[in-house]
């Protein structure tokens, strides 16, 4: 028997109890991995960390995990893994977090000013997007490092800046799509003025999800390009952890049986970029109704 | 009169066909402090224009180009010499040249504290003109806190549910935190008037406010606007194609064809079908009224189309249409524009029939 009650109030939440239940297990998960992160990145940041990552110890090179006192094992220099997995965060959480405020920041301006104004402006959006996107990324980014630094904050603003076409775009057709509505000429004719009709009722109210759901895929992203880079060295240079160039260190003693010290980080690069990904999904599909029903 | 708009020009230009699309062109209309203005109309007519006009919300472009929007005693159209060059060439515009963007912030000034605050609307299709993606109530609140001084956020809910009640949506309360989605068409009207209303504004415009609603969410909606009249004693510029809808809430009314007032005074005067211009009659007898239906005598189409706003015939509008048309005025009726004259204190018509 079903039991149907009247709410005292409407939902506030309907597409939370709309969703399917696959899309609330990806967006759990991915909150999951966001939050460990997150306490991770905290645990490094004030270095309450069970092990101090740099110490060497000769006497238990490569130990598999459920050591004791190494739940995860040591490396080949018998440096914790534990830690230094924990401390691998410090390496793409700000500068992820960089990444994704200027593509979403830049993302937002430069699609507002080509929606909302049209004209000249509109054709150099597209003609910057169009010029990102035939420049592989990394390669534009290898450039930077060969003619700045190795740093990977002048990275991350690369990637910030190469995202910003795909928020631009999202934006501006948003734009475009509302400006046809009348809600948006009401929302003059009620004499709200435009920056506010713009960054509320536009970016806030019908945007924020879109960008929410682009901020995480864009997190993801940009851990993925951090590892990639200290996986081929040009990242963070050891002895600095990053799940990058543990991998990297690893891979060096792969074949000759000791795989653990690789394949827990790339496992910890696996899972992380599955959260965000599925986040992303999850969100797209609940909040903007994209799973077909 | 709290607005007086006097040979209002609103021009939008048809790239495709290089030629001026002349939706509003020398309309003049005045709405008295307290009174009802219904302005009537085909589709096409530029009723919605000239609103749009005096409201300075109109997007396309040129857009407004010439004429006089007076509101409370300020010109709205003030400085619009400054921004627009207009080229005639023996009555009709050949060219206009606009400074946009200069035009924009001059609107801008003047329509500052004004456009919703002083002169209110109120759209068809009332779900549309609501941001599905806010609930009703915020919508309103966001409304009071920007035109009345209050600030606090619990006041402004209050004075909100306040306004729900006024224009009698059932608990109000319940319906505070509803999205746009989840309301019927009328329930949004209802909102989108008291978000209109709780500004107190001193100017209504209530463009074609029961199109796209129910027959009788329709009767319900006209109701509701009757009853708020009466209590707040709003001056109102009614815009309909709804001659029932007009003749219930009208004081005075003002008949528009193709871009012109063909026609304006009390309604007593104008909504009659015996006299008056021959596009009202027609307009009249074109939809039921209690002697119709009582004798069972078939309705009266008006015979062809609103003419091409573009290429517009040169002598009186309705010229083409006219059924009362006599061999003793067609040749000033095919080659010159009526002027509006009076032919009773405040009844101004526009045809030759009547022209003294």
């Amino acid at each position: 028997m079903r039991r149907y009650v009247q709410a005292e109030t409407f939902p506030r939440f309907m597409a939370l109890q709309r969703a399917d239940a696959l899309d609330l297990a990806y967006v759990g998960y991915g909150l999951l991995v966001v939050a460990l992160v997150f306490a991770s990145y905290l645990i490094g940041a004030f270095g309450w960390l069970p092990h101090d990552p740099r110490a060497m110890n000769v006497t238990l090179l490569n130990a598999a995990p459920f050591t004791p006192g190494h739940p995860l094992g040591t490396d080949f220099l018998g440096r914790d893994l534990q830690s230094r997995l924990i401390l691998g965060i410090q390496a793409y959480f700000l500068p992820g977090l960089l990444a994704i405020t200027i593509s979403i920041v830049g993302g937002s301006v430069l699609g507002v000013l080509a929606g909302y104004r049209g004209g000249p402006l509109e054709t150099l959006v597209t003609y910057f997007a169009n010029l990102v996107d035939s420049f592989p990324r990394l390669v534009l980014i290898l450039l930077v490092i060969a003619a700045f630094k190795p740093d990977i904050y002048y990275v991350m603003v690369v990637v910030g800046i190469t995202g910003m076409p795909v928020i631009a775009n999202l934006v501006a057709g948003k734009i475009a799509f509302l400006r046809q509505k009348s809600f948006i000429e009401a929302a003059h004719a009620l004499g709200l003025p435009a920056h506010t009709v713009i960054l509320k009722h536009i970016l806030w109210l019908n945007c924020r999800a879109a960008l929410v759901i682009q901020a995480t895929l864009g997190m993801a992203e940009a851990i993925l390009i951090e590892t990639s880079l200290s996986y081929l060295g040009f990242g963070v240079q050891e002895p600095t952890p990053s799940w990058g160039n543990m991998v990297q260190a690893g891979a060096n003693y792969f074949l000759q049986g000791n795989f653990w010290p690789s394949t827990a980080p790339a496992l910890a690069i696996l899972a992380t970029i599955l959260g965000f990904q599925l986040l992303g999904d999850g969100l797209n599909n609940i909040l903007e109704g994209k799973r077909g029903r | 009169m709290l607005l007086s708009i006097e040979n209002l020009r609103t021009y939008f230009y048809s790239r495709s066909r290089r030629a001026f699309v002349r939706s509003v062109d020398g309309a003049s209309l005045s709405v008295g402090r307290g009174e009802t203005l219904g302005v009537v109309g085909e589709s096409g007519s530029g009723k919605t224009v000239a609103a749009l006009s005096a409201a300075g919300l109109v997007s396309g472009t040129p857009g407004v180009i010439g004429g006089r929007i007076e509101f409370n005693s300020r010109n709205l159209l003030d400085g619009l010499e400054r921004y627009v060059q207009v080229e005639e060439r023996d009555g009709r515009v050949m060219a206009v040249e606009k400074d946009e963007s200069g035009w924009r912030r001059q609107v801008k000034r003047l329509m500052a504290g004004v456009r919703g605050k002083e002169i209110a609307m109120i759209f068809q299709n009332p779900r549309a003109a609501l941001n599905p993606y806010s609930t009703v109530g915020a919508q309103l609140v966001e409304a009071i806190r920007l035109h009345t001084n209050i600030r606090n956020k619990q006041e402004a809910k209050e004075k909100a549910l306040h306004w729900l009640e006024r224009v009698r949506i059932d608990s109000p309360r319940l319906r505070f935190d509803n999205f746009p989605s989840g309301m019927s068409g009328g329930m949004c009207q209802r909102a989108m008037i008291a978000m209109a209303l709780s500004a107190e504004p001193s100017l209504l415009i209530a463009d074609e406010p029961t199109t796209g609603l129910d027959a009788t969410i329709q009767a319900r909606i006209v109701e509701l606007l009757g009853e708020l009249k009466a209590e707040t004693g709003i001056t109102t510029m009614l815009i309909s194609h709804d001659i029932s809808v007009i003749r219930r809430l009208s004081d005075r009314v003002a008949v528009m064809y193709a871009g012109t007032v063909v026609e304006s005074g009390p309604a007593s005067q104008v909504l009659q079908p015996k006299a008056g211009h021959p596009y009202t009659a027609a307009l009249l007898a074109s939809v039921p009224d209690a002697e119709t239906i009582r004798t069972k005598s078939p309705l009266q189409a008006i015979e062809g189309e609103v003419p091409d706003t573009i290429d517009r015939p040169r002598g009186c509008r309705f010229y083409g249409r006219c059924n009362r048309v006599s061999d003793a005025v067609r040749s000033r009726c095919a080659n010159l524009e009526p002027p509006l004259a009076e032919v009773a204190p405040g009844h101004k018509l526009r045809c030759w029939l009547h022209a003294a």
